[in-house]
């Protein structure tokens, strides 16, 4: 049967909405007179589906025919469901389409793996390449790096996307091992650093790349996690680490029961805001948590942190400087600017900061502000503990997006 | 006194002028005579080209272009009355510009506020903004903003539809950004026929519609963080809120 270019797209959107990256930002303006697209730096969410996540990029898979056979993935070959591909040029012509009614920022273009590594991957260029040099297509796109595809298909890919990715899929290679047979850590990781490498040889500012792990499907802690992270941020040069919470789609000797099992939505979320303590808050991994530990359920992690330094505060907000006020609990960077900026006129107070739009609800156990601070309860751990939660109703609404609202950044 | 005016912007830098030379004392700004007036006196500006401009030179010999940019911007939100806060801006940027940074002063938190708020709402349209093509190819958006932004997203638009014709029309103040081959203007509109679209329109606005359903992961279903990101009133103009 021939399948429509309608029926392929839903097809082939379906299974590629998976992939948690969406975000269009991190390149400079590179507007060219006359031509199309155009990417911007904060990136931009065009809308946003009924789960509430944001559609930046038409994120499509190029082919839904793969001949791996990963446990948690609706596409392994052992599974039997309809199987398509777009051509190139359909693909193409589709992205522009989009493009010009402002549906989209660009593409991002996965695929499952058709005979081979190389071959899949030289798919996935050809579209790239009448997108870029066809069309003239200036916008954003995101490819995905099939792991195990040569090193001149690799380095053509950093010359023609925004951004490429290589999911490292799970936590550890023993996790690996067991669910993804097909797939291992070195080869996961493998097209990043060439990515990386020839990127560095060209420019003094790198590619920018992210991958993306399931969480929840395997038994690693969020310290493994974390620890991780933090040392892909560090060494492959990553500009974003996703976390997926595992949504069980296959079953599975080694895996949750699909009936039995949520998505684990707020640890899920939880790791983000971790991640976000990693990236911009100036925290190290071992600071967040100890090893072998996850992070706490009812309190987030910069809360959670707070409540084993009380020696660390109060802290003083018309005089601490910005490094040591952004480890206050519930004050954001936004909020910081806002003090840093108004302390230098005058000695703010709590009614001050509430006039700034600044909200007190957990900050004011935590800081002194003139001879402003919260008297009723000192700075012991349980009291502070039962003051947060009954303050706070129960545990904050997972919501992904609380930070990333502004940017389009997920 | 209360102080009447015609709510353009010359009228405004006619105020700011009036407002040194005649020495007003200014306790609120009007763009309407109120119906009832208790024992107020109200000064009325009369717009006046030549005080404006002796006004705006001294905006920019004296305002960095930032914040400049700032006074204009904020007369762009044309549904909030500002006109004191913005009075005040100016006041105290003449007198010392170092003081302008003080938002512990609320006449100037809410301009630094309202700006923000102004420059969130290009963000959003930014992406909201929805095109459909024309028979000639020219690609027809409609938009309802609170704030008046098309100087914002007629720029934005330039740099990305290349040398694609294009119309956004701002249905709320009937005004319209228009960019074809040989000129870049706002226009304002008195009438218009409806449109005739291109034939492929329908098809690409299904296509569109099935991915946006498409992409949604249905264990993850949160419609109130949805609604939270795209409020209802964004989506007049979204086609994949019709369906």
């Amino acid at each position: 049967m021939k399948m429509t270019v309608t029926d392929k797209l839903t097809l082939l959107a379906d299974s590629a909405k998976y992939d948690v990256s969406c975000s269009s930002s991190g390149s400079e303006n590179n507007y060219k007179t006359g031509e199309l697209g155009c990417t911007h730096n904060s990136g931009i969410c065009h809308s946003f589906t009924s789960d509430g996540r944001c559609i930046s990029l038409l994120k499509v898979l190029l082919s839904n025919i793969c001949i791996y056979d990963c446990a948690y993935c609706i596409n392994r070959v052992s599974n039997d469901t309809p199987r398509t591909a777009f051509s190139p040029r359909e693909l193409a012509e589709l992205t522009i389409n989009f493009y010009k009614r402002n549906y989209i920022e660009g593409l991002f273009l996965s695929s499952g793996i058709i005979k081979n590594e190389d071959h899949t991957m030289s798919l996935l260029l050809q579209t790239l390449r009448i997108l870029r040099h066809e069309y003239r297509f200036n916008g954003y796109i995101h490819v995905k790096l099939i792991p195990g595809s040569s090193k001149e298909l690799i380095h053509e890919a950093t010359l023609l996307a925004n951004r490429v990715s290589s999911n490292i899929e799970l936590p550890s290679a023993k996790s690996l091992a067991l669910l993804a047979p097909d797939k291992s850590k070195e080869k996961l990781l493998s097209p990043l650093k060439h990515a990386r490498d020839i990127s560095l040889e060209r420019h003094n500012k790198p590619i920018s790349m992210s991958t993306q792990m399931i969480v929840g499907a395997s038994s690693e802690s969020d310290f493994d996690i974390l620890k991780l992270s933090s040392s892909l941020y560090q060494k492959a040069l990553l500009k974003r680490v996703y976390y997926s919470a595992y949504i069980a789609v296959n079953h599975h000797k080694h895996l949750p029961v699909p009936e039995l099992c949520k998505p684990p939505l707020l640890r899920e979320h939880r790791l983000y805001q971790a991640d976000w303590l990693l990236r911009f808050y100036g925290f190290s991994y071992d600071e967040i948590l100890n090893e072998n530990e996850n992070l706490d359920m009812q309190f987030d992690p910069k809360t959670f942190w707070a409540l084993r330094h009380l020696d660390f505060f109060p802290i003083d907000i018309n005089t601490a400087p910005k490094e040591v006020m952004i480890r206050i609990p519930g004050l954001g960077i936004r909020s910081i600017l806002k003090i840093l900026q108004a302390r230098r006129f005058k000695t703010l107070s709590f009614e001050d900061l509430t006039q700034l739009k600044i909200s007190l609800k957990k900050a004011r156990y935590f800081i002194v502000a003139g001879s402003d601070y919260y008297r009723a309860s000192h700075l012991y751990e349980e009291r502070l503990k039962l003051a947060l939660i009954h303050q706070g109703g129960d545990i904050i609404q997972p919501t992904l997006f609380d930070t990333s609202i502004y940017t389009g950044e997920l | 006194m209360m102080v009447l005016y015609d709510g353009s912007f010359e009228g405004f830098l006619t105020l700011v002028y009036e407002v040194y030379y005649a020495k007003l004392h200014v306790s609120a700004i009007v763009k309407k005579m109120p119906e009832r007036l208790v024992f107020e006196r109200v000064y009325e500006i009369l717009s006046d080209e030549t005080k404006a401009t002796k006004v705006l030179h001294a905006l920019q010999k004296h305002f960095t272009k930032e914040r400049q940019r700032t006074i204009f911007n904020i007369f762009l939100c044309d549904t909030k009355t500002h006109e004191h806060s913005l009075l005040e801006y100016i006041r105290i940027g003449f007198k010392n510009p170092k003081l302008l940074g003080n938002i512990t002063n609320p006449h100037l938190f809410y301009i630094q506020t309202l700006e923000k708020e102004l420059l969130s709402l290009v963000h959003k349209m930014y992406g909201f903004t929805r095109f459909e093509e024309l028979e000639d190819g020219t690609l027809y958006a409609k938009i309802e903003t609170k704030f008046n932004i098309l100087p914002f997203l007629g720029e934005h638009f330039s740099k990305r539809l290349g040398k694609i014709p294009f119309i956004i029309h701002d249905m709320t103040r009937s005004l319209a950004f228009v960019k074809d081959e040989s000129s870049t203007q706002i226009h304002s509109i008195a009438s218009f026929d409806a449109p005739i679209y291109s034939q492929n329109e329908a098809h690409i606005k299904e296509l569109w519609q099935r991915f946006f359903k498409a992409t949604a992961i249905q264990s993850r279903h949160n419609p109130k963080l949805q609604k939270n990101l795209v409020p209802l009133l964004y989506r007049t103009y979204m086609s994949e809120f019709q369906a």
